[in-house]
C-alpha cells in the first residue's frame, strides 16, 4: 500500500508537468474561434504559479481501524488561500444559491475539496493533480483574457471560460481542462448534496428510525407510480 | 507455550461457521476454545448507526484503508490486510477479502439468505458437470428451518422451482416493496419473470434481546440493535452465556498439530499482541477460518503422514475454488424523474429480487449455459445523498441553477440490476501455498489461480440481454454495464463468496470431508466454513454455511459424547 502511494506521488509530479506543458503548448487546429483564443492567449511558459503552491499532501491516512464513533480527518488541508478562493468561485458557479438552497461555498464545499485533494490515498492523489493544475489553468485564462483573477471576474466572464469545458462537445484541445471540470463538478455536487442543506434540497427523508413495520411508499408516491405504469401499458402488481 | 487446558473442541474462526459451531457445542456442555485472528470487536459500542456520511473523512467514501467506506464495520481488513499478503498466479487475478475482527465478515455482509434447492445439491445429476453433494436437499431442509429460526430471516414462501419454502412460521414478514421495486416488478410480470420478496437475515420482529429492524442505517455498518444478523450480537453472546466458551482474539492459527496416532491434537498460533508462538489443545479441531484460510492452514501443516498438507490425501485441499458470478447494469428511467418523495431506506437492502426462472427451458436444452443466477435489484433510487450524487451532474452536464434543477429531477430515476450466478468448479481455479512469500508472522501465504469458463460468460450474456428487455419495457436508457461479458464479469473472489477448497463428498479419493465436514483422513478434524461446498449455487452462501455447521456440530457433539473419535 505504501509503495502504491509513493508511486502516486511520482506520477503526480510527472502528470502535473505534462499537463501544464500541454495546456501551454500551441496546436489548436480545428477549434472554434473562441476556443482558439482561449488557447492562444496562454503564455508560452511560466516560471511561477498564479495561485501559489499547495503544501505537500498528507502521508498518513486514518488506518484500517479508525474510531467510527468519533471520526477525525488526520491529514491537514493544504490549499493556498488563493486556490481556495478560486475553488469557492468555481464551486459557486456550479452550484449557486437559489430559492431552495444556499451556494456551494456557503456550506463548506471548498474546504471539503481541500480535504479531498490533501488526502494521502491514490484516488485523491490523482484528483489533486487534476484539480490543482485545472485551477491554475482557469486562473491563467481569466488573467490573460480579462485581466482579472477568476475569483474576481464577473459571472459572465467566468461563464465564458467555463462554457468551453462544461459540455460534452468540448473541443479536442480542451480535453484535459474539460476532464478537470468534470471531476471538480463531481466533487462539488457530491460534497454539496451530502450536507444538511443539500440533503434537504434533494428531498432525501430517510436515516430516521421507524417504529413498527416499514410503511412503504406514501399514497402520493403510489398514485404517481400507478400513473407511470399506465403510460407503459403496465399495472401495479397486486 | 500452551494455553494449558485441553478443550473438547478448538474452533478456528468466529464468523458464520465458527460462531454456529461454538454455540452448538457449548450448548451441549462441551468445553470450547475459539481462536480468532482479528481483534475483539464490540458491535454495541463500536457501530456507527446513524451518523450521516458527511461526518466521516472524505464523506465516508471508499479508500484502501476502508474499501467499503469509512463507516463499514470491517476492522483491519479489505482486499489487502497489512502484513498479510497473498498473490495471484501469472495470468490470474483473484481478490481475497478478509476482516480481522471477532465475528469476521458476518459483521458487514449483505444478509441475503437464499436456501439452496434440490437441483443445487445434485448439479452433476442434472447437467453432468461438477460434482454432486453427498447430501440431498431433503437431508438439510430441517436444518435450514432451525437455522432460519435462530438467525431470523425475512421473506415469503412462493413455492418456486428450486427455491424451497421454509416451514410455516419460520420466516419473518418481508418489508413492503418500494417504488423502484414495484416498477421493476410490473415489467417482470409482463415479461413472465418472477419478482418476489427477497430473503435476508434481518429481523422484522424481535428475537431474544435483538430488536426488529428500524429501517435506517446501512447493514454494512454492522447493527448495534441486533436486527441485521451477525455472530457478535447473537451466536457468540449466546455461546458465551453457557459458560463453556472461551474466546481468544488476535490468535493467528498457522498449523494443525497431530499426535502420534495421526489424530488432531490442537493447533499452533501466533499471539499477534506479543508475536509469540502458542498452542491450544483439544479432543477435536474445527476449522472455520474461511475457505481460503482453512486451506492455507491445512496446506501449511505438512508431516511425514501428510507430505502435501494435513487431511489432503485426496489432493483436493485448495482445489475447486469457486466464487459467485457477478455482473451488473444500470439504467436511467425518464418516467421516474421528479417522482414524489417518501422514506425509501427500508431495510437498507433487497425487499424484492428476481430468482432464476428458466429451469424448464434449461432442462429442455434451450439455454446455452447450464446453471442459474438471480437478480439483486438496486431499486432504492434515493439513498442518502453522498459523493455519488456527482454522477447525476455527469449525466445532466452543465452547471449553475439549471444543474440544481437537474439534480432534483434525476435523483431517484436510476435503478441497477445485479447478477449473482453459479460458477462450476474447474481445474484452473484453486489456491496453493506460494513458495516465495511469507506474511509478517512468517507464515507461508496463499497463491490463487482463477479462471471463468464459457459456462459463466454465457450466463452473463443471458443476464445482460434479459436486463435490457426489462429496462426497455420500462422506457429506460442503459447508463452503464452494457459491455462484453468478458469485461462485465466480476474478478474471482470479488463477490466474496469463495468456497470449495475442502469440499465434502462420498469418496475419500475426490473429496476432503464427508457430509458432516469431517476429514476423511483425520476423524477428529472438522471443517464448518464455505470450504466444504461441493458446488457454488447462485445463492449467497452464508445461510448454508451456518446450516451445514449446525448439522456438522451436532454430529461432532454426538461423536465426542460417545468417545468415538
Amino acid at each position: 500500500m505504501t509503495d502504491e502511494r509513493d508511486q502516486g506521488l511520482r506520477v503526480d509530479r510527472r502528470t502535473t508537468i505534462k499537463w501544464l506543458a500541454a495546456t501551454m503548448a500551441a496546436g489548436y487546429a480545428g477549434c472554434t474561434p473562441d476556443d482558439k483564443r482561449l488557447g492562444d492567449e496562454i503564455p508560452a511558459a511560466r516560471e511561477t504559479t498564479l495561485l501559489g503552491t499547495a503544501a505537500g499532501p498528507g502521508t498518513a491516512g486514518y488506518g484500517t481501524d479508525p474510531d467510527l464513533i468519533n471520526p477525525v480527518v488526520p491529514w491537514a488541508r493544504t490549499m493556498t488561500e488563493v486556490q481556495l478562493r478560486t475553488t469557492a468561485a468555481l464551486s459557486d458557479l456550479i452550484l449557486p444559491e437559489d430559492g431552495r438552497s444556499p451556494s456551494a461555498s456557503a456550506v463548506g464545499v471548498p474546504e471539503f475539496i481541500d480535504e479531498w485533494v490533501s488526502a494521502p490515498y491514490p484516488q485523491q492523489r490523482d484528483d489533486r493533480v487534476r484539480i490543482l493544475a485545472g485551477l491554475e489553468w482557469l486562473e491563467q485564462q481569466s488573467r490573460d483574457r480579462f485581466g482579472t483573477a477568476f475569483a474576481d471576474a464577473g459571472e459572465d466572464q467566468q461563464s465564458a471560460l467555463v462554457d468551453a469545458i462544461a459540455y460534452p462537445d468540448t473541443a479536442a484541445n480542451l480535453e484535459e481542462p474539460a476532464e478537470f471540470f468534470r471531476r471538480f463538478r463531481y466533487l462539488t455536487v457530491g460534497a454539496f448534496y451530502s450536507t444538511e442543506a443539500g440533503i434537504e434540497d434533494a428531498g432525501y427523508i430517510g436515516n430516521v428510525p421507524v417504529a413498527g413495520p416499514y410503511p412503504g411508499p406514501s399514497d402520493e408516491a403510489m398514485a404517481h407510480l400507478g400513473g407511470v405504469l399506465k403510460q407503459l401499458g403496465l399495472s401495479l402488481p397486486t | 507455550m500452551s494455553v494449558g487446558e485441553r478443550y473438547d473442541a478448538v474452533i478456528v474462526g468466529s464468523g458464520a461457521g465458527g460462531g454456529m459451531a461454538a454455540l452448538v457445542l457449548a450448548s451441549k456442555g462441551l468445553r470450547v476454545l475459539m481462536l480468532e485472528a482479528g481483534r475483539h470487536y464490540d458491535p454495541y459500542t463500536e457501530t456507527q448507526m446513524l451518523a450521516p456520511n458527511r461526518t466521516a473523512p472524505l464523506r465516508g467514501e471508499s479508500t484502501p484503508d476502508k474499501e467499503f467506506g469509512f463507516f463499514d464495520a470491517t476492522v483491519d481488513g479489505g482486499w489487502q490486510v497489512p502484513g498479510e499478503p497473498y498473490s495471484s498466479a501469472p495470468g490470474s487475478k483473484f481478490m481475497w477479502w478478509r476482516s480481522r475482527m471477532l465475528g469476521g465478515r458476518t459483521n458487514h455482509w449483505a444478509r441475503n439468505s437464499f436456501r439452496m434447492g434440490p437441483y443445487d445439491f445434485k448439479p452433476r445429476t442434472r447437467d453432468g458437470l461438477g460434482v454432486d453433494w453427498p447430501i440431498a436437499y431433503e437431508d438439510i431442509a430441517p436444518w435450514y428451518d432451525r437455522t432460519e429460526t435462530l438467525v431470523g430471516v425475512y421473506g415469503r414462501n412462493d413455492g418456486l422451482e428450486n427455491h424451497p419454502d421454509s416451514s410455516p412460521g419460520v420466516l419473518h414478514d418481508p418489508p413492503a416493496p418500494r417504488v423502484g421495486e414495484l416498477f421493476i416488478q410490473a415489467a417482470c410480470r409482463d415479461l413472465n419473470i418472477p419478482c418476489v420478496p427477497a430473503r435476508r437475515a434481518v429481523l422484522t420482529r424481535p428475537i431474544d434481546n435483538r430488536s426488529a429492524c428500524y429501517y435506517a442505517s446501512g447493514c454494512g455498518r454492522g447493527c448495534s440493535i441486533g436486527a441485521a444478523f451477525q455472530t457478535t450480537t447473537s451466536l457468540l453472546p449466546m455461546a458465551l452465556a453457557t459458560g463453556n466458551l472461551t474466546i481468544v482474539t488476535d490468535a493467528m492459527v498457522y498449523e494443525l498439530h497431530l499426535n502420534g496416532k495421526g489424530k488432531a491434537d490442537g493447533v499452533a498460533y501466533i499471539d499477534k499482541k506479543t508475536g509469540k508462538q502458542q498452542s491450544a489443545n483439544g479432543r477435536a479441531v474445527v476449522l472455520a477460518a474461511s475457505a481460503g484460510e482453512t486451506a492455507r492452514i491445512l496446506l501449511n501443516s505438512k508431516s511425514a503422514a501428510f507430505p502435501d498438507g494435513a487431511a489432503n490425501s485426496s489432493g483436493q485441499v485448495g482445489r475447486n475454488l469457486m466464487d459467485t458470478v457477478g455482473a451488473a447494469m444500470g439504467a436511467q428511467f425518464p418516467l421516474l424523474e421528479n417522482r414524489p418523495h417518501y422514506n425509501e431506506d427500508g431495510a437498507m437492502g433487497l425487499h424484492l429480487y428476481i430468482p432464476f426462472w428458466l429451469y424448464k427451458e434449461q432442462a429442455r436444452g434451450e439455454l446455452d449455459f447450464p446453471r442459474s443466477y438471480h437478480y439483486e435489484l438496486g431499486a432504492t433510487g434515493r439513498g442518502e445523498p453522498g459523493m455519488t450524487m456527482g454522477n447525476l451532474a455527469d449525466f445532466a452536464g452543465g452547471y449553475g441553477k439549471k444543474l440544481k434543477e437537474d439534480v432534483r429531477r434525476y435523483y431517484g430515476s436510476f435503478l441497477s440490476f445485479t447478477c449473482r450466478g453459479e460458477m462450476i468448479p474447474n481445474t484452473d481455479s484453486y489456491c496453493e501455498i506460494d513458495p516465495e512469500t511469507k506474511d509478517t508472522w512468517g507464515i507461508p501465504t496463499l497463491r490463487f489461480h482463477f479462471k471463468w469458463s464459457e459456462h459463466e460468460l454465457n450466463m452473463v450474456r443471458h443476464f445482460q440481454n434479459a436486463t435490457k428487455e426489462i429496462i426497455d419495457r420500462l422506457g429506460g436508457i442503459v447508463d452503464w454495464g452494457d459491455q462484453s461479458a468478458e469485461d462485465a464479469i466480476s474478478e474471482g473472489g470479488q463477490i466474496i463468496h469463495e468456497v470449495g477448497t475442502t469440499r465434502m463428498g462420498d469418496d475419500p479419493k475426490s473429496s476432503v470431508t464427508n457430509q458432516y465436514g469431517q476429514s476423511w483422513d483425520i476423524d477428529n478434524l472438522f471443517v464448518t466454513d464455505g470450504g466444504v461446498f461441493a458446488s457454488k449455487a447462485h445463492k449467497n452462501p452464508t445461510l448454508t454455511i451456518m446450516t451445514l455447521a449446525w448439522r456438522s456440530s451436532e454430529y461432532l457433539a454426538e461423536q465426542l459424547g460417545k468417545r468415538a473419535l
